[in-house]
């Protein structure tokens, strides 16, 4: 259970947004994928998860090709996903919200859930079971009946995690989990995740919460304008010069533009006035 | 987290008054009926089908988030159909509750076929696709006058009878409609609450992310749009058998926007609302008879008034049968 | 031949200019707002009766009329409805500005319900005759027959098209409502005054519509309550044609769909052999407004929105 990319690029006219992009994602690992910002991240999410298309190369999961499925299609095959801006289903409830999940599997049955009401009664205490197992890891079992949109901004960052666990997916892609998380959200995000780690899934976060990420991941991509610039361990991350290099360029260039500055400044007669 | 005993409440349960007040008054209404003159009767009857036409509707807008605003062409295919397989028109006189099983299949047939290219588009421009579907229907009924008979309509069709039972009086139809009503409303209503009603409101929700989740949103849509096509057509053939006559007049944009409106005015995702909207809609014009031509122009002020002032509807989205049955067995 | 040809042309183009002085209505009010205004058909019909009251209460009988006066009860027709326009944006839309997608739309329902019956109610729901604002003057051009109607009504819809080109291209008041249409928030966070940019669409387009109107009862001679529901659909079929939002993609859009229904109409008899007649052309326009949606929703001159880049939320 490996997800795959190869050679993978994506262009919006002649703008190439990710370029050739190779790697590997393994199961019961979290992979972080890093980078300024445009570096090409979300997109490689919203491209595995079928939200964009994929203008070149492909992605696999084990042998199975995802790239140019469509993306009901592609959520079927096992791979969930939460985004950067929430979206969850506001004017249902946070049951609700998990419950919708299974209508891939359960969907074929619908006429017998019309017709025969204690099939459908049973069936629902079967879907609400599973689903209020997985409100109570997320400690939203408070929240069952509330409307998704009613609850506060971390509970329904918490939410959408739930939601994309609903179905036990192969995949779980994380879109910036932590945004506009607050210390202790973030705390408790960081302890949840470490836990949902597993030997059947393959985690992927993008984030730009750096702590969450070094003390979460265990493999980091790291992109920058498009391309996959380093991949590895978080130690070897912080070790590379090629790594700092794209966050904070050289201290070389800090040099020259301060060198330039001077000069400039002398031109115009400036006066330099130094700090005390 | 310690928030559960006060989030639990969220949806608020309210006291069983209500839902016994309501159950007694309609069960009054529904046995005081029959006693009426043959008026109000059919006055009746004329809620009743509306309600229908409401709820088939509604499954599309309130469910699954669609504004569909060519309705009527479903109800004309029910009509049309028992028009043409019960008269002299082809000469065809075939037996109700086989033109209705017909209706609802053709009725489903059209839904699918219109929404297959249809349903890919979304809000706005569905909303006018659909009109100009509904009125490219109405155009065709309107001048293929050797099927149709054109603008003069089909007149004198067969009375209609299930097994051997004639259905000619007010009286029957009421109880047929009456019938008809409540298997129709507790179906629809336990799709939607079975997991294609809950994929309807994701796709209502968020259409990309309810994909996101692995619904194939263009079949559960293309499921709510045929289930309202069939039960527009039914009720089309409902209403052409009561009248014993259909022209293209009944079928016109006009009557697609009273139903929106009905749906919009009683709450938009009830049965129970579109109940009281159509109660509304049907019942006020009678209390208003004097002022006949008003009527039209009263109900379209209010739709704005109550667009803006209870965006909701009457009836409130969570005040559905669901409650209803609660508040009266007590549970 | 060629005369019949010159006489459907100047037919295409007569009524091309009519569906563009409301296409552009349409275009302009889903430019800044997004929405569907469905009671713009319903400007259109307001602006004939509006003329026709001023015909009725200050000149009696058109034959005496000067030019003057009746270009005088044009124009005051034509602004008296683009206030009306900017009266129900205050109270049937502004209020639904931040409410779901869907609202307004539903609201201009109610308004076009309430204007239609609400005229039935003062004049009555029986077509009424309508005097011609242009001499009833044949001309012959090469063998076709060219009324001065026609003439009268290409001139005054060029002029008020080219007046509104200046106005949205040369003026302040055009760079406000095109910076809105852009995108309204960072025109907000500009300082730009949005509610004025609206006000401005909501006064030009029913302005315009009126003004259709008034071409359009004059070309037939006559007008009704329900003139503007089929005649709105279409334009707004030609405004998407041409691309919604795009105030040249309307114009264009118009032209194209009258030569197209002029074509059918004169065609659809003969090609279907007589089972098919005139009665069909409105099938024919709403057709191709489905064919349009369905393979390029975005219209001839309108830039397309890929899937990518929407994001859907609920409308309801």
């Amino acid at each position: 259970m490996t997800l795959v990319f190869d050679n993978l690029r994506k262009q919006y006219g002649n703008n190439v947004a990710i370029d050739a992009v190779s790697t590997r994602f393994e199961p019961g690992l979290i992979h972080g994928i890093i980078g300024p910002n445009g570096a090409g991240k979300s997109t490689l999410i919203n491209m595995t998860a079928g939200s964009y298309t994929v203008s070149a190369g492909s992605i696999s999961l084990d042998d199975r090709k995802l790239s140019g499925l469509k993306k009901y299609q592609i959520a079927n095959a096992g791979i969930a996903r939460t985004y950067q801006n929430i979206r969850l289903f506001d004017q249902m409830t946070v049951l609700e919200n998990l419950e919708v999940c299974f209508y891939p599997q359960e969907v074929g049955q619908t006429w017998k859930e019309v017709i025969w009401p204690p099939f459908a009664k049973k069936r629902e205490a079967r879907r609400q079971d599973a689903c209020m197992e997985l409100l109570s890891f997320f400690n939203l079992q408070g929240y069952a009946h509330a409307y998704a949109g009613s609850l506060p901004y971390g509970r329904q960052r918490m939410l959408e995690i739930a939601r994309a666990l609903v179905t036990n997916p192969k995949v779980l892609l994380l879109d910036e989990p932590a945004a506009g998380l607050n210390h202790h959200e973030t705390a408790e995000l960081t302890a949840k995740l470490s836990e949902l780690k597993s030997q059947n899934r393959v985690m992927i976060i993008v984030e730009h919460d750096m702590d969450l990420v070094m003390a979460l991941c265990d493999r980091i991509v790291v992109m920058h304008h498009g391309k996959l610039l380093f991949q590895g361990t978080p130690g070897e991350v912080q070790a590379s010069s090629d790594v700092q290099l794209a966050y904070l360029g050289t201290a070389n260039d800090i040099d020259d533009i301060k060198a330039a500055a001077q000069d400039r400044r002398a031109q115009l007669g400036i006066r330099t006035r130094q700090r005390s | 987290m310690s928030s559960t005993d006060t989030t639990m409440q969220s949806i608020p349960r309210t006291g069983r008054l209500v839902p016994i007040v309501v159950f007694i008054v309609a069960i009054a209404l529904i046995a005081l009926t029959p006693f009426l003159g043959n008026y109000y009767i059919r006055v009746v009857n004329g809620l009743l089908i509306y309600i229908l036409l409401g709820i088939g509707l509604n499954i599309v807008i309130g469910y699954a988030g669609l504004l569909d605003l060519g309705f009527v062409a479903f109800y004309a295919v029910g009509a049309y159909t028992y028009g043409l397989l019960a008269s002299a028109q082809l000469g065809i006189h075939l037996p109700f509750l086989l033109i209705v099983l017909i209706a609802a299949l053709l009725g489903m047939l059209v839904g699918i076929l219109l929404g297959v290219p249809v349903l890919k588009l979304r809000g706005d421009y569905l909303a006018i696709v659909t009109l100009g579907f509904g009125e490219i229907i109405r155009i065709l009924v309107n001048n293929v006058d050797w099927l149709t008979g054109g603008p003069k309509g089909i007149a004198r069709l067969d009375k209609a009878s299930i097994f051997g039972i004639e259905i000619a009086r007010p009286v029957d139809f009421y109880w047929l409609l009456l019938v008809t009503v409540f298997i129709v409303a507790t179906i629809v209503w336990r799709m939607e609450k079975s997991i294609l009603g809950k994929a309807w409101a994701a796709i209502r929700e968020d259409q990309d992310a309810a994909r996101g989740i692995g619904i194939n949103t263009t079949n559960a849509k293309l499921a709510a749009f045929a289930t309202s096509a069939t039960i527009g057509s039914i009720a089309g053939v409902i209403f052409a058998a009561s009248q014993r006559f259909v022209s293209p007049e009944s079928f016109s944009l006009q009557e697609s926007v009273l139903i929106v409106l009905m749906i919009v005015i009683g709450g938009i995702g009830n049965i129970l609302g579109i109940i009281a909207g159509a109660a509304i809609l049907i019942l006020l014009p009678e209390v208003l008879r004097e002022f006949a031509e008003w009527r039209i122009l009263f109900l379209g002020l209010l739709m704005i008034a109550l667009i803006i002032l209870r965006p909701a509807g009457i009836v409130p989205r969570s005040f559905g049968p669901e409650r209803l049955i609660r508040g009266l067995f007590g549970k | 031949m060629l005369g019949t040809i010159i006489q459907q042309t100047v037919n295409a183009l007569t009524i091309g200019s009519i569906y563009a002085l409301i296409a552009l209505g349409y275009t302009m009010v889903y430019g800044v707002l997004r929405m569907i205004n469905f009671a713009h058909g319903e400007m259109f019909m307001l602006g004939a009766y509006a003329a026709f009251l001023g015909l009725s209460i200050f000149i009696g009988d058109i034959g005496g009329a000067g030019a003057f006066a009746l270009t005088a009860i044009f124009f005051g027709a034509v602004i008296a409805v683009g206030l009306v326009g900017v009266g129900i944006e205050r109270i049937a839309y502004k209020p639904l500005r931040n409410s779901t997608r869907l609202a307004p739309m539903l609201s201009s329902l109610g308004v076009s319900l309430s204007l239609v019956t609400g005229i039935q109610i003062l004049a009555g729901p029986q077509p009424v005759g309508f005097p011609s604002f242009f001499p009833a003057t044949r001309l012959d051009v090469l063998g076709g027959t060219v009324t001065l109607v026609q003439i009268g009504i290409l001139i005054a819809a060029f002029v008020l098209m080219f007046g509104l080109y200046m106005l949205v291209n040369r003026s302040r008041a055009g760079i406000i409502v095109r910076a809105v249409s852009e995108s309204r928030p960072t025109a907000q966070l500009l300082g730009i005054n949005v509610n004025l940019a609206i006000s401005l669409v909501f006064f030009s387009g029913p302005l315009l519509g009126a003004a259709g109107g008034i071409l359009y009862a004059s070309y037939y001679g006559i007008m009704s309550p329900s003139m503007g529901a089929v005649i709105g659909l279409k334009a707004f079929t030609a405004a998407i044609l041409g691309g919604i939002g795009s105030i040249p993609g309307a114009m264009l859009g118009s032209f194209i769909l009258a030569f197209v229904e002029v074509a059918g109409t004169a065609l659809l008899p003969i090609v279907s052999g007589g089972i098919l007649g005139t009665e069909y052309r409105d099938v024919l326009s709403f057709t191709i407004l489905i064919l349009v949606l369905l393979v390029r929703p975005a219209g001839i001159l309108g830039t397309p929105v890929s899937e990518e880049s929407m994001v859907y939320k609920r409308e309801f």
